[in-house]
């Protein structure tokens, strides 16, 4: 590697290695705040000191690229290489959507091959950052990466022509590849495992080299065919589709038995399978099978931290509640059941040792969050929503207990000079007590103001460490933030009245093609002033606190105002802007955004419960 | 019998006299009862009128009001003049009615003769009718019959005005959800005559029938059904007679509550100038990427009508392996043509794809019903050469690709225009990638001029007369003075052009401050490196209507 790359790498692992936000394990609050100054200081100088690397070495090569030599190009592979481990792969599709194109002008079959596949697995690991979005909204994404192995895979037509070994190696794990992501149907999935199966099972090509790992291939396909059940509904399934998975469920468990019975430890993973697949195939109930899931998430140990454990502790249950999803009917008698599930897969998350496998933790909890069950007794939504930004999201949770402070106070004036500002929502025009209308609206701008941007938590590569300002890309991606935040919240009794300002909180007040989401009407909306409020609140803190990291530079609250009153009809409501233009409450805005990120830094230290419960 | 004595009148002429007199006033009853109903009809036409011009006048002084009193309020005024707008609309369509079923009674009406071709004439008619039922979520579906010749002579506005009345009806009377679908034939050429054939049937309210005996006369409604919806009841009378005055025949079958079926045969003049058939090349394959088979099917057919091979598939996955294939065998296709759906992934993520597989030469065109104005912007990028719609008219078709094969023509998403009138200067510092862009430029026909870094770049166009450069293209990283100084010395100079030529930024710098730190040095575009051909065509494109704006 050329010692710019090595600097870049170096510097997303110390990013990474931050403990930015994070509950210190000792030391006063005072050392805590110092010390959270420090580390953004020095998030910010290596964010730059990237960014110098990158517009200054990596991106005039790209720029020159047909003019690179061979050595140049390797070390450009070598650098690629950790930025999926350092989780910046976007810059890892950047770098070798680059040597694909090289490649296919080149006309080297080999590099082109490569390069698609490496492509695939960039892409690949990108999606995995999205959690929780619907199949459609990601089809898009899931595309590129099918496109990428499907035409890497064409090659097997040629495979006895092709001499490197890596090449054939790489047309092989295309083949499988092409059944990773989601799936609008299961069958398309099974069908592309089930061709992975033939042709590594197949004489012909194992006769053309005998040295590839035939056998291991054979057992990964089982092991990716054996999960596709857990992709799927059991409406989306054909019986052949059942049988088909079946047949793989069955090797890997056998695998499983033969493993146990050398002493190994054996993985959890298969015997949810085995006993999923008994449910689909008609051999045991529902209501069996959710029987067995609680007996394999009641016997998992809580201590224990490795990535079986997390399977048990929290994948388990994100299965078991999707299945309550699904069949809301089966939750009946087992509500006493989930309520103790989240209150232990909270104490599971608070017990888990910071470092190596926070992110795998993260990613697995988001998939919970997404088969939220809520029930009378359960722990809030909100309350686990709240607990998931403090540990795992902590620049978001920043951002939105900062957000929150400020539109309590905003609110509070609004109401204060029209006490019919509120009105549009049914709720609070029913209350007649001035004092109890005030408490409502209050309540209603802290969940607001704390869950609008919690549609981030699905896109967790985007905003945890970021190393580097945004692509472009990247930026067109952070836009579904809002369509899922308001999923997640509008599909929760407890925080479904908090949808709106999720979804609407980046719609221009003008309209314009800068909106989004597009199918927002501000209009329509009853909880539009609100809206508006977080609109415009988020903006200001953004510019004054937080999108200097993603997309621009940072401005004082002073310039940020003075730029919120130039867009005003536009972006922002002209009657929350004559509002600001009034030096007095400008200034209340200003300190209720201070005193909003200590108290969010305060609670960040004490690691304190959440505030927000939603109703 | 006195009076008969008196009148000297023998009793069987009385008799007769009294006959006669008896039917005459039975003529003068039955004349005074229809010009009663007559005058009924006119009545509740009347009331009607009045009701329905009302309604829209309602909607617009209330909503001027609305707008008046919110005039800060951008959103609030535009939702107000929207809604002005659909009312005015709506009461222009019942006055021009009005002003027609006059015409045809008086019999001023006179049928247009000129040459007009179908596919276009249907093509407009889809237009105007598909949003009407995507917004009541009915499944509209248009299918084209056997069609021999699509050059036709009459009167193709009031054709339209036919067919659009029927259709439009269908979607009025079909409730949310439901099902419409419209055919359109022609019987084989006869003597310089073809007769069309016009079919359009729903699953809506359907009419009894006591309505249908009276659906063809002006004024008429049946009111206890469609009460909800407007109308005047004019539009079948009007209809009724232009299909009589063209010569043809309208038939209705309904049900109350199953739908109707209207059946319309009209007789048109073919054009004795017929379109040049395409020229193809016979026996070169063409690859199919759709998943409905009867579109695929029918993609199929033309392209065998028109001698190449159709290869289809229905999914983007096996689309790109078969490409993959094609090409290590040297046997590409002519042309892909991608259906409105597949069964894996949306076309324009494969049609992005198969670009960077193939290259610009390709021709990728898609087939859909979509609206294309709507499509536009996401097909140009993701490498759409050009835009069929539908339905699927085999000239359009086999013309469209022909067209492309021919490198010239109508290309919907990458227009290839004639750049020869625009002046390019090009700064760039490195070689291979100048020499790069000079050809793409090249094959554009613009004239261009090079820079090797932004100094010189500002000297050219300052030594250049006013107006000379329609667009500079500014590599970013270049040695003596970077590409954002150079637009910004550019934009500060002295002289007119120099705050309205356009400066694109080339770059492969993605990020989002990059866009807009070309945008703060006065560059109003941003182009990605490696420059892709079709992002330049755009950009040149947008700089020639430019000129022929100003």
């Amino acid at each position: 590697m050329r010692p710019y790359q090595e600097e870049y790498i170096a510097n997303l692992q110390e990013i990474a290695a931050l403990t930015l936000g994070r509950r210190p394990e000792d030391g006063t609050l005072a050392d805590y705040l110092d010390r959270q100054e420090r580390e953004e200081a020095r998030q910010l100088a290596l964010v730059d000191r990237n960014m110098e690397l990158l517009r200054g070495e990596l991106f005039p090569l790209l720029d020159h690229l047909p003019d690179a030599d061979g050595e140049t190009l390797e070390e450009l592979g070598r650098f690629a290489s950790p930025l999926l481990k350092e989780l910046d792969a976007d810059l890892f599709c950047l770098i070798h959507q680059a040597l694909l194109s090289l490649a296919r002008q080149r006309r080297d079959r080999d590099g082109v091959i490569r390069e698609l596949y490496w492509l695939g697995i960039g892409r690949h690991a990108r999606s995995g950052q999205l959690v929780g979005l619907e199949v459609e909204v990601l089809e898009s994404v899931f595309s590129q990466i099918r496109l990428c192995f499907a035409e890497a895979a064409a090659y097997l037509k040629y495979f006895g022509e092709i001499e490197n070994p890596d090449t054939r190696n790489y047309i092989l794990r295309s083949l499988a590849n092409r059944s990773l992501g989601q799936f609008k149907s299961v069958s398309a999935r099974v069908r592309l495992l089930k061709n992975a199966l033939e042709v590594f099972r197949d004489p012909f090509y194992r006769s053309m080299d005998p040295e590839i790992p035939w056998d291991r291939f054979v057992m990964q396909t089982h092991r990716l065919m054996a999960s596709s059940i857990t992709y799927s509904r059991e409406s989306t399934m054909t019986s052949q589709d059942v049988a088909d998975i079946m047949e793989s469920v069955y090797i890997v468990y056998d695998e499983q038995l033969r493993a146990a019975a050398e002493g190994k430890r054996t993985a959890l993973r298969p015997v949810f399978h085995y006993h999923a697949i008994a449910y689909y195939c008609g051999l045991d109930s529902l209501n069996g099978l959710m029987g067995k899931v609680e007996l394999l998430i009641d016997g998992a140990d809580s201590g224990d931290f490795s990535l079986e454990g997390m399977y048990a502790a929290i994948s388990l249950p994100a299965f078991y509640c999707q299945y309550l999803q699904q069949y809301p009917e089966l939750l009946q008698g087992r509500e006493a059941y989930v309520e103790e599930l989240y209150r232990r897969v909270l104490a599971y998350m608070e017990a888990f040792p910071a470092g190596a496998e926070n992110s795998t933790l993260f990613l697995y909890l988001c998939q919970l969050s997404y088969t939220f069950v809520e029930t009378a007794r359960s722990v809030p939504y909100g309350v686990f929503l709240e607990r998931l930004l403090i540990r795992f999201a902590p620049e978001i949770y920043l951002h939105s207990r900062t957000v929150t402070e400020a539109a309590e106070v905003f609110s509070e004036i609004l109401l204060a000079e029209e006490p019919g500002f509120f009105d549009d929502i049914d709720d609070i025009r029913a209350i007649a007590d001035p004092a109890e209308k005030r408490r409502e609206v209050l309540r209603f701008a802290r969940g607001c103001g704390m869950f609008h941007d919690v549609g981030r938590l699905n896109l967790t590569g985007l905003y945890a460490h970021a190393g580097r300002h945004w692509l472009e890309e990247e930026y067109e991606l952070s836009r579904l933030h809002t369509v899922s935040g308001e999923a997640m919240l509008a599909a929760r009794p407890s925080t479904r009245r908090y949808a709106s300002a999720a979804l609407g909180h980046h719609a221009w007040y003008g309209g314009g093609e800068r909106s989004y989401p597009d199918s927002y009407q501000r209009l329509a909306c009853p909880e539009r002033q609100m809206v508006d409020i977080i609109s415009l609140l988020d903006w200001l803190e953004n510019i004054v606190y937080s999108s200097h990291l993603f997309t621009g530079t940072a401005q004082t609250f002073c310039q940020a105002a003075e730029n919120a009153v130039s867009l005003e009809g536009r972006r922002f409501s002209p009657v929350l802007i004559e509002r600001l233009r009034i030096p007095e409450t400008a200034e209340r805005l200003r300190l209720a955004l201070e005193r909003g990120r200590r108290l969010a830094l305060e609670r960040m230290y004490t690691g304190a419960g959440a505030e927000v419960q939603g109703e | 019998m006195e009076r008969v004595k008196k009148s000297g009148l023998t009793l069987e002429e009385a008799l007769s006299r009294i006959e006669a007199l008896e039917a005459k006033n039975r003529a003068l009853e039955a004349a005074l009862a229809s010009s009663e109903e007559v005058n009924q009809a006119k009545s509740r036409f009347l009331s009607n009128m009045s009701h329905d011009i009302r309604t829209p006048m309602n909607a617009i002084m209330g909503m001027t009001a609305i707008a008046l009193s919110h005039i800060d309020e951008k959103p609030r005024v535009r939702d107000c003049l929207d809604k002005v707008r659909t009312a005015s609309v709506h009461m222009m369509s019942l006055v021009n009615n009005v002003l027609d079923i006059s015409r045809i009674d008086s019999g001023r009406l006179v049928l247009g003769d000129e040459e007009f071709s179908l596919a276009d004439l249907v093509h407009d008619i889809a237009v105007i009718v598909r949003p009407q039922a995507q917004q009541k979520s009915q499944e509209l579906k248009l299918e084209i019959g056997p069609v021999t010749a699509e050059r036709l002579t009459g009167d193709p506005l009031r054709l339209r005005q036919i067919l659009v009345n029927i259709i439009n009806n269908a979607v009025k009377y079909t409730p949310a959800g439901g099902a419409i679908r419209v055919r359109f034939a022609q019987d084989p050429p006869a003597e310089g005559c073809a007769r069309l054939h016009f079919l359009c049937e729903d699953n809506g309210i359907g009419m009894s029938e006591a309505f249908l005996e009276r659906i063809f006369l002006p004024f008429e409604r049946a009111e206890d059904q469609v009460a909800q919806i407007e109308g005047t009841g004019l539009g079948m009378s009007i209809v009724k007679s232009l299909v009589d005055r063209m010569g043809g025949t309208i038939s209705v079958e309904s049900r109350e509550g199953e739908g109707s079926r209207f059946r319309v045969e009209l007789p048109v003049s073919v054009s004795r100038q017929e379109r040049p058939a395409p020229v193809l090349p016979v026996g070169r394959t063409a690859l199919v990427a759709e998943n409905r088979p009867e579109a695929a099917g029918l993609m199929a057919a033309y392209l065998e009508e028109g001698g190449l091979v159709p290869v289809c598939l229905s999914s983007g996955m096996e689309a790109v392996a078969w490409l993959t294939e094609a090409r290590v065998e040297g046997r590409s296709p002519c042309a892909v043509l991608l259906g409105q759906e597949l069964s894996d992934m949306s076309p324009l993520d494969l049609a992005s794809h198969l670009r960077e597989v193939t290259g610009q030469a390709l021709p990728i065109l898609l087939v859909s019903e979509e609206d294309w104005a709507r499509l536009e912007y996401r097909a140009g990028r993701a490498g759409i050469s050009a835009f069929v719609p539908c339905p699927l008219f085999p000239s359009r078709f086999l013309g469209a690709i022909s067209d492309l094969l021919a490198g010239g023509g109508e290309t919907g998403g990458s227009r290839d225009i004639d750049c020869s009138g625009l002046r390019v200067l090009l700064a760039e510092d490195n070689e291979l990638n100048l020499e790069i862009a000079v050809e793409l430029l090249g094959m554009t026909g613009a004239r261009v001029e090079t820079a090797g870094n932004g100094q010189e770049a500002l000297n050219r166009f300052r030594a250049a007369p006013e107006g000379w450069y329609d667009l500079i293209l500014m590599d970013i990283q270049m040695p003596v003075m970077d590409g954002y100084e150079a637009a910004r010395r550019i934009r500060a100079l002295d002289r007119p052009d120099a705050r309205s030529v356009c400066i694109a930024a080339m770059t492969a710098n993605a990020f989002v401050e990059d866009v807009r730190q070309a945008r703060e040095a006065g560059m109003d575009e941003h182009i990605a490196k490696p420059v892709d051909l079709d992002r330049l065509r755009e950009l040149l494109y947008s700089r020639l209507e430019g000129r022929t704006e100003k």
